[in-house]
């Protein structure tokens, strides 16, 4: 692990720091602008640009729970697919608009995170990790076996968000969803819940002797993340109009899962970043072998072998790791080795 | 930097945990005679998928004791498995098709396909272990568990969707193994396929049983889940232990799809319901608990057709997650729970 | 290289310097181990008399220097490699296998050895210098008492017929009466011819078991002799026996 070395001068810090918030605005305008650059002007590319930003989202919702905490919700999907279906039935059978429906499916999806993260989170990393699997596989299983209410695999048809047909005022809406997630996450995670959450997840015994009551605060992160899946899930629900319980599968939980991973665990910006070139190269991978269905899938997992094996910090890491060297050029003193 | 003491043996694993144990046991039993009366064909499936679920929890479980890994990808050597041993079968089932009075060769003719499967199943453990675990163990062991957790699902991924591209989405199963008339036990009509997978479960299992306890291979595997320093003061090499104990899990895992190939046909997505099976027992009998994992497999495996005999097929998995959610309720550390609280990540 | 070993040489450490991510213990330490010989490591604390045994045992690779047994250089060689060359290691820690009954540790003990004859007769010289363990011989280690864990481990440190034994700290944790046992034990041991070397915080003890000593303060070498000139020295006085 990279030790941080007491900075001689904090000025550099937020000379760094404010480095990075112009980098993200850049990248938040570039984002915005988007849609007006070829190719991106045409309908099927914007599409893809829903998706990446929607899979952006999900996977900074995702990070904020696998990178600060350590616990991988390997049924995030479900969570997703259960706000989408949420927001979905309360529109179908009730009338109720889509955007009240989509911060019921929200709450609904912390409620039965809460409950999940409740009995689990007790327990190692790794029970947390598979239980929320099963509670996700249970969840599809229900969904599947009330067919009189969700229409099973046939797809329930839900109203959509917006009245266009275009997918130009659906990007905007994603993006915001995706500035207001990692917004708030990263409010969290810079308050003092998120330095508990750094010290539960790195070191759990230490965190408990140093009287930060753990599973207090490993519920709270769970429920968040689970709340935002769900939040998310009903945008996905009233863009595409349709739901089938495949949208649960944990296919989807390793693709974002993926995403997170490959952007660089803990960092947030790193997946929300990464999720635009990946997904929409991926997306174009899949047009050009439409006949090889999966493939997509296989990209993916060798990214994620491949990083986990040699560049366990993804593209944050290598990024943090230019800056550290960037800083070391600059100022030989403050890079020295400690053992030194 | 303690290890959690996994245990590989049956006697102290029994004793601990007498009350609990035999109380689950004799409620299992107790349904079992009930059912064995009422519908002898569930207690038959139960023994048949339990014995199966068993060789795919135990070396889940072994591997996870020893080598701390959440091997996700084990449902993929079930497919790997019974896709050897349908490539394997068919040109004997055709071969008896056109001559059916072969008889020597309708008793022999699925073993190939088996040996195969546990073949080739070994040597991709070995792989696994040697292209993926090894370089990550050298690189760094921090958040082990976490990051082969997430190798592992890669490595699903990439093997479930490469089997679509190079084999496609097509079933390929088979109607039967052993095309004989069912054999009567008590009266009862028994499928020859489904007494011979009982008996290769049984045989299996007590083989890995005597490996592990009787043999100088075995008695290492279990030392390195014990304690890998003192297995390395005994000079035992862990790399070489790592590899065994891969090859012996994916093995098992193999043979368990070949085995089964009459009732999950291959495709892409089969190893789905057998990885979450057989993680369900882990779960439920304690991580790296292998004698554990045997004992709750038949568990799971009887809750599991307790389910689709009476409730539907579509609940499988919904039932056995409301169950192992009560059993955390009131149970946080799991059914035989071992020593699950306080041990985070190694 | 094994031309300049002198006769009777099993074990040379030179120079190494060994420690760990960010923090250096040892600095320079040389010191070296005769067939037939019993020595013994001292030192406060903190000294790096445990890194020491690490870096021979092969559990630590060292930064720089050498290692060499029976002429064979073995730093950097894997703990099991050294183990398998004759370097048993009793840790501190113990390492047993809980799980696991007494006479089962032992066998894993024996993991390298094939000679089955061989086996026989290092179980048998075990159970004559640990009459307990016999008795235990089905108990799980993890039941065992803190002096029979120890013996078991020395037990088991034993079943691979080391020429040279490290032990590290036996005394650490024990009563007085099983302390005297295990020091007993190691006295026979010496007796039969096992080459040791020993950590122990127990100096006055010690000095008067073993033939020669090493001093290491704050991951240095700082005195060597025989047992009898450590105990007259007047540091060794004044700073381990209180004089």
């Amino acid at each position: 692990m990279i030790a941080k070395a007491p900075s001689p001068s904090t000025r550099a810090a937020r000379l760094r720091a404010n480095r990075r918030r112009i980098a993200l605005v850049a990248v938040l305008v570039v984002a915005l602008v988007l849609p007006f650059i070829p190719p991106f002007t045409g309908e099927d590319y914007r599409r893809w640009l829903v998706g990446a930003a929607f899979i952006a989202a999900q996977a900074v919702a995702f990070d904020f729970t696998a990178g600060y905490i350590n616990i991988v919700n390997f049924g995030f999907a479900a969570f997703v697919g259960l706000g989408g279906y949420t927001s979905g039935l309360l529109a179908v059978e009730l009338g109720v608009p889509p955007v009240i429906g989509m911060v019921v499916g929200g709450f609904v999806s912390g409620l039965v995170g809460l409950l999940t993260g409740a009995l689990t989170l007790r327990l190692r990393g790794i029970y947390a990790a598979v239980m929320a699997w099963f509670v996700g596989l249970a969840l599809m299983g229900i969904v599947r076996n009330v067919p009189e209410l969700t229409r099973g695999s046939l797809g329930l048809a839900v109203p959509s968000l917006l009245d266009s047909p275009q997918n130009l005022p659906y990007y905007y809406v994603i993006l915001a969803m995706l500035v207001v997630t990692f917004g708030v996450l990263t409010w969290v995670v810079r308050s003092r819940f998120g330095l508990a959450f750094r010290a539960i997840g790195q070191n759990l015994a230490a965190a408990k002797a140093s009287g930060i009551n753990p599973t207090r605060y490993l519920v709270i992160n769970f429920v968040l993340s689970c709340a935002f899946a769900g939040w998310l899930g009903g945008f996905y629900a009233h863009y595409y109009g349709i739901l089938t319980p495949d949208v649960m599968l944990t296919s989807h939980t390793v693709e974002v899962l993926a995403i997170a991973y490959i952007g660089g665990r803990g960092s947030l910006w790193g997946a929300a970043v990464v999720a635009f070139p990946l997904s929409i190269g991926v997306e174009y991978v899949k047009v050009q072998f439409s006949t090889l269905p999966g493939v997509h899938l296989v990209l993916y997992g060798l990214l994620l072998i491949l990083v986990m094996i040699y560049r366990p910090g993804g593209v944050a890491g290598i990024v943090q790791g230019v800056d550290a060297w960037i800083a070391r050029r600059r100022s030989p003193a403050e890079g020295a080795s400690p053992a030194a | 930097m303690t290890t959690a003491t996994t245990n590989l043996r049956p006697a102290p694993f029994l004793r601990r945990y007498l009350t609990f144990t035999w109380l689950t046991l004799a409620i299992a039993a107790a349904i079992m005679v009930f059912e064995a009366f009422a519908n002898p064909s569930l207690v038959v499936n139960t023994l048949v998928t339990g014995g199966m679920w068993a060789l795919m929890a135990a070396g889940l479980a072994m591997v996870f004791g020893v080598m701390n890994i959440p091997n996700f990808a084990h449902g993929e050597l079930f497919l790997l498995g019974s896709f050897t041993a349908f490539t394997v079968f068919s040109p004997i089932q055709e071969a008896l098709f056109e001559d059916p009075s072969l008889t020597w060769l309708k008793v022999v003719g699925p073993i190939p396909g088996m040996v195969a499967s546990l073949v080739i199943g070994a040597i991709a453990g070995v792989l696994l272990e040697v292209v993926l675990f090894r370089p990550l163990r050298r690189r760094s062991r921090e958040q082990w568990v976490m990051n082969t957790f997430l190798l592992t699902a890669g490595v699903s991924v990439v093997a479930i969707n490469s089997y679509r591209l190079v084999v496609g989405n097509d079933y390929h199963g088979v109607p039967g193994y052993w095309t004989l008339p069912p054999v009567d036990v008590f009266g009862v009509p028994i499928s020859v396929d489904r007494l011979m997978v009982l008996m290769i479960a049984i045989v299996t299992i007590g083989l890995f049983a005597l490996f592990l306890q009787r043999t100088r291979l075995g008695r290492a595997i279990r030392a390195v889940s014990q304690d890998e320093t003192g297995a390395q003061m005994a000079g035992i090499d862990l790399n070489r232990v790592f590899v065994l104990t891969m090859g012996i899990s994916c093995a098992l895992a193999a043979l368990a799809g070949a085995s089964l190939l009459f009732l999950f046909p291959a495709y892409p997505d089969v190893g789905l319901q057998p990885l979450y099976t057989a993680w369900f027992v882990v779960i439920l009998a304690g991580l790296g608990n292998v004698p554990g994992a045997v004992v709750g497999a038949f568990i799971v495996a009887l809750l599991q057709n307790l389910t689709i005999f009476y409730v539907g097929v579509g609940w499988v998995d919904v039932l056995p997650t409301v169950f192992i959610m009560l059993i955390l309720l009131f149970k946080p550390s799991g059914l035989f729970g071992s020593a699950v609280k306080g041990v985070w990540e190694q | 290289m094994s031309a300049t070993v002198p006769k009777g040489r099993l074990l040379d450490v030179e120079n190494v310097e060994a420690g760990y991510e960010l923090l250096q213990v040892l600095w320079d330490v040389s010191l070296h181990v005769d067939e037939g010989e019993f020595v013994a490591l001292l030192g406060p604390n903190g000294a790096g008399k445990t890194t020491t045994l690490r870096t021979i045992a092969g559990f630590l690779k060292p930064l720089d220097g050498g290692i060499s047994f029976r002429g064979r250089a073995i730093a950097g060689a894997p703990a099991h490699a050294v183990s398998r060359m004759g370097i048993g290691y009793v840790s501190e820690s113990l390492n047993l296998f809980p799980a696991m009954s007494v006479g089962e540790n032992l066998q894993v003990g024996a993991n390298a050895v094939r000679d089955k004859a061989q086996i026989a007769s290092t179980l048998e010289l075990v159970f004559q210098l640990f009459p307990r363990l016999l008795e235990r011989r089905d108990q799980l280690a993890g039941t065992l008492s803190g002096g029979e864990r120890k013996m078991l481990a020395i037990g088991r440190g034993l079943m691979g017929s080391p020429s040279l034994l490290l032990v590290d700290e036996p005394s650490l944790g024990l009563a007085p009466m099983a302390t005297v046992a295990t020091f007993e034990a190691l006295k026979a041991l010496r007796a039969r011819g096992v080459t040791i070397l020993l950590v122990e915080q127990n100096v006055n003890t010690t000095l008067r078991l073993v033939d020669r000593a090493y001093v290491l303060e704050q991951g240095r070498i700082v005195l060597e002799g025989t047992g009898e000139q450590l105990l007259r020295n007047p540091h060794v006085q004044s700073a381990y026996l209180g004089i």
